[in-house]
């Protein structure tokens, strides 16, 4: 039996305060791929990724997770399988340590508290310095903050990543890791969202939004 | 009890007190005088009706009359609340009527009965008042508390999506919230706990010592209620924050923006 898409978006419409943001907006995102949405600010790129994540109700269409459809009730396992990196990650207070083990501490990440064993690995192959493990979280770059976002989204065993801009902070280097982490992840689908085009991880395809268009991503 | 009387005419005397405020006023135009006399005759108006309709009930009672005026004050501690906090009735009125109901109703009784050991728990002349006291401060509390949880999850969406996409139930992901909620509407009372007597001497311990009793048998009264208070507040600002989460959240977990007055 064939594998379902890793995200499928069938006719989507949103509009806010009367107008219309997309319209029948169509995309499939098959397990493994990569794919891009690029487009200007007010394209409407991040709202997709909100209405993945459950946070946005789209006015028309419907969104399905590895085949199950996205309501009021499967949102809450459905956003156990994908990790969300923002532009500038908001990820809460203390050491990136008590960031890194507070998943964790949610019921459903519980069985999971053994992948923080490989901690120092991710820490390496993102370069980032062990020693920043102790470091308070408001007091790390934009870029570090990005790739502590990408670390917890692995330990948590996410297999689908929504990157918003999420490499927008990074210097060549570190951009070179984060490229390279998700080039060799075959069995990683991820939806990213930019304004740049050479920010594009491994994408298989780009797609271009403009305000208030629809289109389909096949 | 040998509570001295004030006649009637020594109480309509007692007005002439406000030559004060108002002559200060006057003299300094600060221009509250109207609303300074109509608050005045609001509170005799008020104090006489209440004062009025509780002997008839202290000499009735009446179990149902009793729990009837008890009811009542809740209801109307339910509007405060929802009109205080800046949140829309019809989101809250049923879960906050029940919250501030069993924060009342579990202190109160445990006050009457274990405490003051009433052969009826619903003796007016102990039930109406010792309510009264932890319902006005349930009151004060759950419109801190209830503000404080809804706009500060307002305020910090992200971080509140934030937690929802790694993976948290809606009871884990507004755990930090109800906590720093629960902190600021009972900060109030421990404060008040913290200090009393030394900067002031409490009300109910001051209608004891009016009322003719001793001071240590006041002195227990106010420790007794100041716990009942406690534990009310405790109560009722935490069953407040999670009955009403059901009609203020969608089934995605996102806060409905309608619950605020816009």
């Amino acid at each position: 039996m064939s594998q379902p898409p890793a995200i499928q978006i069938d006719n989507l419409a949103i509009r806010y305060d009367g107008k219309t943001l997309l319209s029948d907006f169509s995309l499939r995102l098959e397990s493994g791929q990569k794919v891009t949405l690029s487009g200007r600010s007010g394209s409407g790129k991040s709202t997709v990724l909100r209405c993945i994540l459950g946070f946005v109700i789209p006015d028309e269409g419907a969104i399905y997770i590895n085949g199950e459809r996205l309501t009021g009730s499967s949102v809450w396992t459905l956003r156990q399988q994908i990790a969300y990196v923002a532009q500038e990650p908001l990820l809460g207070s203390g050491s990136v340590r008590e960031i890194l083990e507070r998943p964790f501490t949610y019921r459903a990440n519980a069985k999971k508290r053994e992948n923080l064993s490989r901690i120092p690995e991710l820490f390496d192959r993102f370069t980032l310095p062990g020693d920043l493990i102790h470091k308070n979280i408001e007091l790390l770059s934009g870029g570090e903050k990005q790739r502590v976002a990408i670390i917890s989204a692995e330990l948590l065993d996410r297999r689908i990543f929504l990157l918003d801009e999420a490499s927008s902070a990074l210097d060549r280097i570190s951009k070179q890791a984060v490229n390279e982490f998700f080039c060799d992840r075959r069995d990683l689908s991820v939806l990213s969202v930019s304004h740049e085009p050479e920010q594009f991880f491994c994408t298989d395809r780009i797609f271009e939004l403009s305000p208030g268009s629809g289109g389909d991503v096949r | 009890m040998n509570t001295v009387e004030i006649p009637t005419l020594s109480l309509v005397a007692s007005y002439a007190l406000l030559i004060f405020p108002l002559g200060l006023m006057l003299w300094y135009r600060v221009p509250i005088i109207g609303q300074t006399v109509l608050a005045v005759v609001r509170m005799t108006v008020q104090l006489l009706f209440v004062g009025l309709y509780l002997q008839v009930v202290f000499d009735l009672n009446n179990f149902w009359l009793t729990a009837a005026w008890l009811i009542v004050m809740v209801a109307v501690a339910d509007l405060s609340i929802a009109r205080g906090s800046g949140m829309r009735l019809r989101y809250l009125i049923v879960p906050l009527f029940l919250a501030v109901f069993l924060g009342t109703a579990i202190p109160t009784s445990f006050f009457l009965g274990p405490i003051l050991r009433r052969p009826h728990l619903l003796d007016a002349q102990y039930a109406i008042p010792i309510a009264g006291m932890i319902l006005g401060n349930c009151l004060r509390a759950d419109i801190i508390g209830l503000s404080s949880f809804y706009k500060s999850i307002h305020e910090r969406q992200k971080a509140f999506h934030h937690a929802l996409a790694q993976g948290a139930s809606l009871m884990e992901a507004t755990l930090p919230f109800l906590r720093d909620a629960f902190q600021s509407a009972l900060a109030p009372t421990i404060a008040t706990i913290a200090t009393i007597g030394l900067v002031s001497l409490p009300g109910m311990m001051t209608g004891v010592i009016l009322g003719g009793a001793n001071p240590m048998t006041a002195i227990k009264y106010q420790i007794a209620i100041m716990l009942a208070i406690l534990s009310g507040t405790a109560i009722t600002v935490f069953l407040a924050i999670r009955m009403t989460m059901k009609s203020s959240f969608t089934a995605y977990g996102i806060l409905d923006d309608r619950i605020f007055k816009v």
